[in-house]
């Protein structure tokens, strides 16, 4: 690149040798933001609705690493503001670079990245979220995140959820079953199991299942996360699989995006998102749901799936399929705006906002005069729940579903 | 910064009598955020432009309190709306607290039979459109910057929107608001008694004061809006012309021709063509003969555009403009105005890609001048690059104000590699800005229809282009604001107080 007459090369003054390889790798994906300056992230951002605060928007997220590379602010001026965001997405969607450039490069903004790295140059420079610290302490020491609070996860107890449906150990499918849903609404991985096994569908279980470690990246204890992934790699290389089936978003981002990056080419598994799975059964005619499943719903796009992989025809289809739904769509890009906030560890640190963001997402759901709110996200499940008892809108799983109109009873609890 | 740390102390103990903890931010990217607006500035410079405080008001009380407690202790007060601007009014210059007026966004009334709505300054139109369209109503403020700009910095700009010609800027949309004067006092301002009243003939015009001030003369807080209708049916015609002087011509008898659902029409020129041709991905390649663009773009019901489009086609017809087909026209339109047209990039006089930002110069220009206009500009900013590969030319756009042609919406967009923007490079785009502002009041133009003028350079013209009204403004400035607190520094004020 030639240089102007006037220019010079940009002074790094970042503070250490730390901080200026973190500006070197992260400046020109933020400058593209700070110079632009659009802003149109801004009120599709789902912390930003509930707070109204810029200095928790996208724009700031990536004008502070501008303002790093000058020297201007620090790692431990910045890293506390980066925990008001739950990875979602949104912001990279809307934002006119990515659009633009993005029809035909498929450029994208790369927000969720900026603020994954800024959390993990915090947590190897010392500086930690007190909630975040405990609660990856304690992941590391159970080998689960600790979902049921005060009640311990451990490695006894990953498969109780599945103690009636005599599942196999391992195989060339393995169905991969995240915290939340193993420990906490574990009527999930038993709709799931039960529909795999009625589409005469073969798969087992993992002989030693540990957390995926996305959450743990996503705080920033990279190191940890990096340990977990080679563990599940390892289990799955011994059981002779080929592929994991995933039937959580926040998993299927893990290992499509986190995996692949830490073992490169070495990376040979499937990863087959359920839903997807099953959207193709019902079209292929293998699954035909046809008991009437009585209720008005809405469907609540999750994040990982819609915004951040684009998928939002599948559950649609599936949704579609069963009797006696009566629908109430709300299109993909509206939904861009809407969030649970159960995701990127924002219901550890701050609680108070992801209820407030669950809250909006159900008064949305109400407005449509809904009785269900239908998620595919355990995630979402818990905080969607919480804010729709208020509503007397009830919250469930669209796996739990389709089970249902398949004549299938899951058992297994919703939470509680 | 310009308070020692006793006094923002202090500053925020006084603060803390009246607003709570969670609504004073004093970190440092509390600020660091809080000092900047999309038009270019020298990154090395950002500190000189921090605030020394922000709040986040809820109520007009709140601003109130927060502006009598500024004018008791003498400490600037910057207004802080969407940040959308491209003229630095949300920019603090003397540090101060920065009130910034997001979280004053709720919907007070829809008032479906009397056509208004009452809502908080601090809400963005797109999100109060999400809601009216639950009425089959629009407040049709359209800027470009429409999915982030909020209410409250339209009403200190004084907006400008796309579809003005049809419905109207911002100062006749806002029918009167609720507007904290520097003193801390609360008035409520619009056409005579205000409130939902379009036309009163009682008293003095003071609604247009209180509007466009970039924040020199208060906080507008809670906001009455026109509503109209929500269009069923939108027509966006692109036609290509292989000259500017056709397409120039076409774009006037269009905008004259006094078709009522006309929302306004679009001239690009061939060096704007030239540019997307040469580096906006999102352009769609047209033959190398098409040389200039024009489109307009009209809104009502099916059975009213329908017609009107077809008596606009026949006269671009009559034009030799080439109609490019829906799929272009809707996808083109809906870029120019759903997003920013603006490409990361642009090229050193080598050809070599460099990223660039987009700025915008304008400035209001009558219909016959603009092409003397655009080709005086297109030379000044020709000279710039000659001394600096810091900047390109993206060519210029003409868009309509009125509903009759009188007057347009005239924009150089110049690419600046901001990264490389160091002093020497600051200075002459500074003088680049007066230099077009010249220009536009040798041609008896305004020097901004839509941005303002209020930014290091073009403002040094703005006592010209005033005159004595630029007196007036002096002393109308002293007399609401004698302690110069708000948003001090801007548009040579401070002359006020000399």
């Amino acid at each position: 690149m030639s240089m102007t007459e006037s220019g010079t090369e940009p002074d790094l003054r970042a503070s250490d040798e730390r901080t200026q390889e973190f500006v070197a790798e992260w400046r020109n994906a933020s400058y593209n933001c700070f110079s632009s300056g659009h802003k149109f992230c801004r009120e599709v951002c789902p912390v930003m609705q509930v707070t109204r605060n810029e200095s928790w928007t996208p724009t700031a997220f990536h004008a502070n690493v501008v303002a790093m590379e000058r020297g201007d602010l620090e790692v431990a001026d910045i890293a506390a503001d980066y925990v008001n965001c739950t990875q979602c997405g949104a912001c990279e969607l809307r934002c006119p670079n990515t659009l633009f450039t993005g029809d035909f490069y498929r450029f994208r903004t790369r927000t969720v990245d900026v603020v994954k790295a800024v959390r993990a140059l915090a947590v190897e420079t010392g500086i930690h979220q007190p909630q975040w610290q405990t609660w990856n302490e304690r992941t590391d020491e159970r080998t689960h995140e600790p979902v049921l609070g005060a009640v311990e996860v451990s490695q006894e107890h990953v498969r109780d959820w599945a103690a009636d449906l005599d599942l196999p150990i391992g195989g060339e499918s393995i169905l991969f079953v995240d915290c939340e849903a193993a420990f906490y609404r574990t009527s999930v991985p038993r709709a799931v199991a039960q529909i795999l096994q009625a589409a005469g569908y073969e798969f087992g279980l993992m002989a030693e299942q540990w957390c995926c470690g996305g959450p743990a990246a996503e705080m920033g204890y990279v190191d940890q996360a990096r340990r977990f992934a080679e563990h599940n790699l390892a289990d799955w290389r011994a059981a002779g699989a080929k592929r994991v089936l995933v039937l959580d978003p926040h998993d299927y981002i893990t290992f499509t995006e986190d995996y692949p990056k830490y073992f490169g080419a070495d990376f040979d598994i499937e990863v087959v998102l359920v839903v997807e799975l099953l959207a193709e059964f019902i079209r292929d005619g293998v699954l035909t749901p046809s008991i009437p499943v009585e209720r008005t719903i809405t469907y609540h796009d999750p994040c990982r799936l819609n915004k951040r992989k684009g998928i939002w025809k599948e559950p649609r289809e599936i949704l579609r399929a069963i009797p006696g739904l009566t629908f109430h769509d709300v299109d993909r890009v509206t939904q861009w705006s809407y969030c649970s906030g159960g995701g990127g560890g924002l219901p550890i640190e701050k609680p108070e906002l992801t209820a407030a963001i669950s809250a909006d997402r159900v008064a949305r759901a109400a407005a449509l005069e809904v009785d269900t709110l239908v998620s595919a996200c355990p995630w979402s499940e818990r905080p969607l729940r919480e804010a729709g008892a208020a509503q007397s809108i009830d919250v469930v799983d669209i796996h739990e579903l389709l089970a249902e109109s398949l004549g299938i009873t899951v058992g297994g609890s919703r939470g509680s | 910064m310009t308070l020692t740390t006793e006094r923002v102390d202090s500053v925020v103990e006084a603060l803390r009598g009246v607003l709570r903890d969670d609504q004073i931010l004093t970190s440092k990217t509390d600020r660091w955020n809080r000092a900047r607006v999309p038009a270019p500035f020298p990154v090395h410079r950002w500190a000189e432009r921090l605030p020394d405080l922000a709040v986040l008001p809820e109520t007009t009380e709140d601003v109130a309190a927060v502006v009598r407690i500024a004018n008791e202790l003498l400490v600037p007060v910057v207004p802080r709306d969407g940040g959308t601007g491209l003229t630095d009014g949300a920019v603090p210059l003397r540090g101060g607290i920065v009130v910034d007026v997001k979280r004053m966004n709720a919907i007070h009334e829809i008032d479906v039979l009397n056509r208004t709505c009452t809502v908080g300054t601090g809400i963005n139109m797109l999100k109060l459109n999400e809601e009216l369209a639950k009425h089959g109503l629009i407040y049709p403020d359209d800027p470009a910057s429409y999915p982030c700009s909020l209410v409250g910095g339209r009403i200190g700009t004084s907006g400008w929107s796309l579809i003005g010609a049809r419905y109207g800027h911002t100062r006749d949309l806002v029918l009167s608001f609720d507007h904290v004067l520097p003193t801390g006092e609360v008035l409520h301002v619009g056409d005579g008694i205000g409130h939902k009243i379009t036309k009163s003939s009682s008293g003095y015009q003071l609604k247009h004061l209180f509007m466009g001030h970039q924040g020199t003369l208060g906080i507008a807080t809670r906001a009455t809006l026109k509503l109209f209708p929500k269009p069923e049916a939108e027509l966006s015609p692109f036609w290509a012309f292989d000259n500017y002087d056709d397409a120039y011509a076409c774009a006037g008898d269009l905008a004259r021709a006094g078709v009522a659902t006309f929302a306004g029409a679009v001239l690009f020129d061939e060096a704007k063509v030239a540019y997307l041709r040469r580096d906006d991905e999102a352009y769609i390649p047209q033959p190398a003969d098409v040389r200039a663009l024009v489109c307009a773009v009209m809104y009502g019901y099916e059975d009213e555009v329908r017609p009107a489009g077809r008596r606009l086609l026949r006269i671009a017809r009559s034009h030799g403009g080439r109609y490019l087909g829906d799929e272009i026209s809707e996808g083109d339109w809906a870029a120019r105005h759903d997003r920013y047209a603006t490409p990361l990039h642009g090229r050193t006089k080598a050809g070599q890609v460099v990223p660039m930002s987009w700025h915008c110069e304008d400035a209001a220009i009558n219909f016959t001048d603009l092409p003397a206009v655009s080709r005086e500009w297109h030379e000044i900013v020709a000279a710039l690059r000659r001394q600096s590969d810091v900047f390109d030319d993206w060519g210029m756009f003409a868009y309509t104000s009125s509903d009759n042609g009188t007057d347009w919406l005239t924009e150089i967009d110049v690419g600046i590699w901001e990264q490389q923007l160091d002093d020497h490079a600051w200075a002459l785009w500074v003088q680049a800005k007066r230099d077009l502002a010249a220009v536009s009041l040798k041609y008896h133009g305004s020097i901004s229809a839509c941005h303002g003028s209020c930014r290091e350079g073009e403002v040094d013209l703005v006592p010209q282009e005033l005159g004595r009204g630029f007196d007036v403004m002096l002393d109308l400035k002293r007399t609401l604001d004698p302690r110069n607190i708000m948003n001090p520094g801007k548009y040579h004020l401070d002359r006020a107080y000399s």
